[in-house]
């Protein structure tokens, strides 16, 4: 068995392979040339890679492939309906069904769209519960756009589903997508009149852990949160080691619920890594404290990873994978203690996912 | 026949075929042919902001748009803006 990590670019996708020692790596590609790679995953099903897939001038799509990137299909369907006179900005996120669900999947999309597949990623239906959700005349969109980048599934039960929205907030749904109610209590809109309103926080990533979801992670505009209960209220943590609550980033250790990461810059204003380092930030007490990992990352650095560009696999100990701005990916194969960095001088990096070859 | 010529990233979406040979009333019909029809018309069927279309030499835009009529014998050019592209 083998490594594969999707690094999703401003100038194509490449592809990173190791054995499951994850210290070695062989760079191929880039294919997709041309497109920007806002995010790639490889469906733990079947192994299709789905990019969500953004051109300047051609649009918004997503493309597959089944033969590990050597050709590649395009979504025959892919709009918003007339009536809602929204248009389709640009793709997210795309986030593979669960086992059992064959041909399922589910895309994140600007503006504030949900969109889901049922046919391998063909063609691909707009979620009515979202894209005409009640509250939407509250939602705004953020420096990047009105942009739906988080989809979790609960892993147990087959009808939960939570969003992040930017800057909508957190929704979740408890009848597979057809009605949301807003799930943003305790996190905070410092930028709005109300800066803990129902609706239109600025959340950067949600993830929901595979072990005990209940348990819920978001990196926000304002804040790291945890909730314990489902989204029903958060906690909010960087107060508790981290140098900043601003970031984008946000990873899981699978067997550890109380673990997160989390790759912090200085603020909004300035979006850069704190202290000129590129820190990543560990909890294992469930955001009671922070501790910084360095050992193999620059410490001097003005970094900037993307909201996609960091995430986990499902290894043991777990691999965490980092793609910077500057076009270096860095990984962990042991869980954040040590860091190689298995490419540089890439294109700007918008995404990293790892999946079993 | 009307010939249509795609650029390098169209053409590689289009299986490698960079020229097409087709029949039609107008250019939207035209372009609705393409097998890459949806990344040159948005989902409401207009052209996209940043392609320019050259219908024998002349900017589509400066003729009547999608509804341009074609004799059967043009050459269609398409071709990515440079900058921020025409509306």
């Amino acid at each position: 068995m083998s490594v594969l990590v999707l690094v999703g670019t401003r100038k194509g996708l490449f592809l990173l392979e190791s054995d499951d020692d994850r210290r070695e790596w062989e760079l191929a590609g880039p294919v997709l040339t041309g497109w920007s790679i806002f995010h790639a995953i490889a469906d733990p099903r079947d192994g299709t890679i789905h990019a969500a897939t953004n051109s300047e001038v051609y649009g918004a799509t997503v493309h597959r492939s089944a033969d590990r990137g050597e050709t590649w299909a395009r979504a025959e369907e892919l709009g918003l309906p007339e009536d809602t006179g929204l248009t389709l900005e640009k793709t997210w996120h795309v986030e593979p069904g669960r086992e059992g669900e064959d041909g399922r999947l589910w895309l994140g999309a600007a503006p504030g769209a949900l969109f889901r597949t049922d046919d391998g990623g063909v063609s691909w239906a707009p979620v009515d519960g979202i894209v005409r959700h009640e509250t939407r005349d509250r939602w705004h969109p953020g420096a990047g756009g009105m942009c739906c980048h988080s989809i979790a599934l609960d892993p147990d039960e087959p009808h939960r589903i939570y969003v992040g929205i930017s800057a909508a907030g957190v929704f979740g749904s408890e009848d597979g997508g057809e009605t949301w109610t807003p799930a943003n209590q305790g996190t905070a809109a410092d930028f709005l009149p109300d800066p803990f309103p129902e609706l239109g926080q600025c959340v950067h990533k949600l993830l929901v852990h595979p072990g005990r979801p209940e348990r819920l992670w978001q990196q926000n505009h304002c804040g790291v949160y945890r909730s314990d209960d489902r989204g029903e209220s958060w906690e909010r943590l960087e107060a508790n080691g981290l140098p900043s609550g601003f970031g984008f980033p946000l990873a899981l250790d699978h067997r550890e619920p109380d673990s997160a990461f989390v790759v912090p810059e200085e603020s909004s204003e300035n979006r850069v890594t704190p202290n000129g380092r590129l820190g990543v930030y560990r909890t294992r007490d469930g955001g009671s404290s922070w501790e910084l990992l360095t050992d193999g990352l620059p410490q001097r650095a003005w970094g900037a990873v993307m909201r996609e560009g960091f995430s986990s696999d499902r290894l043991d100990p777990p691999g965490i994978y980092l793609g910077t701005q500057s076009g270096s990916v860095f990984v962990s194969p042991d869980a954040g203690d040590t860091w190689v960095e298995a490419a540089d001088q890439l294109p700007p990096i918008l995404s990293v996912e790892a999946a079993r070859s | 026949m009307t010939v249509v010529l795609l650029p390098s990233l169209l053409a590689a979406e289009a299986g490698g075929r960079n020229r097409f040979e087709l029949e039609a009333e107008t250019l939207g019909a035209a372009l609705r042919e393409l097998p890459v029809a949806s990344l040159v018309l948005d989902e409401r069927g207009d052209l996209r902001r940043l392609v320019n279309v050259y219908v024998d030499g002349v900017d589509a835009r400066d003729r009547d748009g999608l509804a341009t009529e074609l004799a059967g014998n043009e050459t269609i050019r398409l071709v990515a803006a440079i900058a921020g592209g025409r509306r």
